[in-house]
């Protein structure tokens, strides 16, 4: 395989492999070419991380993490009433 | 009416199976509340704002206790919960957004790293760093429903495949492709909103 076809498969098995999905035989087909490439080796790192910082984001964003006590009074008003 | 005679009115059984219901139902709704939290958290992380998230789970429970009978007792009431909350968030979609059929994908996975990609910053989560809360947020948002909702799920919100399965209703496999492409369409969102400086 030429290093530049090295570099496709690696990129196409980039999710499976940080994903931990990978057969023996791709994961090792994967760690040889990243012991040669730099390349591949950063983008590797950078899929690892950039989940985290998504993740990171997303809960900043949602902000205080439970449900507003107005929104669970709400929630709680809908309940079938005892008689 | 003296209670005595309603009862002699009705058959004793129905009385016990209507008890028995008021039961079922009371434990039923407070299960559901107790996990309000947790619905109420994915509900931020598809709806855009706090107030459309608030929404979303209020029409959620709405709909849920409506529907209470139709739960099965010992299943999994988060998914079931959360479930109805996708649904009605897709629907949602659909009167809303103008979701475009599908855009064109062209670009792996190492696309959005050769924007990113910065000689003098060694550190990866550094050179992650630079993409913004918000540019995060608008990409996310950009990504068409059946894709986010799945990335939302397992990257997110950390729900394993076979939950996110069961509360999209949709094979594993199916979580598994949808990932992948939401994935890439979401690194590629994100290409299209980072400026190289």
């Amino acid at each position: 395989m030429t290093a530049h076809s090295e570099c496709s498969k690696c990129e196409e098995l980039l999710q499976p492999y940080v994903d931990r999905s990978l057969t023996e035989a791709e994961r090792l087909t994967v760690q040889t070419h990243l012991a040669a490439c730099s390349r591949c080796t950063r983008c590797y790192k950078l899929e690892e991380v950039l989940w985290k910082h998504v993740r990171n984001c997303c809960d900043e964003q949602a902000g205080i993490e439970f449900a507003s006590g107005d929104l669970k009074d709400r929630l709680a008003d809908l309940r079938t009433p005892l008689i | 009416m003296l209670v005595s005679e309603m009862v002699s009115d009705a058959s004793s059984e129905e009385i016990r199976q209507l008890a028995s219901d008021a039961r079922d139902r009371t434990r039923f709704e407070e299960d559901a509340l107790e996990l309000s939290d947790q619905v109420y958290r994915v509900a931020r992380r598809l709806a855009g704002s706090r107030e459309a998230a608030e929404d979303l789970v209020q029409e959620t429970y709405v709909r849920a206790f409506r529907n209470w009978s139709s739960f099965e007792p010992g299943t999994n009431l988060r998914a079931w919960l959360l479930r109805i909350l996708t649904n009605l968030n897709i629907d949602k979609g659909r009167k809303t957004q103008r979701t475009p059929g599908m855009q064109p994908l062209e670009e792996g996975d190492y696309f959005l790293y050769g924007k990113l990609e910065d000689q003098t910053e060694s550190d990866e989560e550094k050179l992650v760093e630079r993409l913004s809360q918000d540019s995060i947020v608008e990409a996310l948002a950009a990504v068409p429903h059946n894709f986010r909702d799945v990335v939302v799920l397992v990257d997110i919100s950390e729900f394993s495949y076979a939950d996110t399965a069961q509360i999209l209703d949709i094979p594993i496999g199916t979580v598994m492709s949808r990932l992948h492409r939401g994935r890439r369409i979401l690194k590629q969102e994100l290409a299209n909103r980072t400026v190289i400086a």
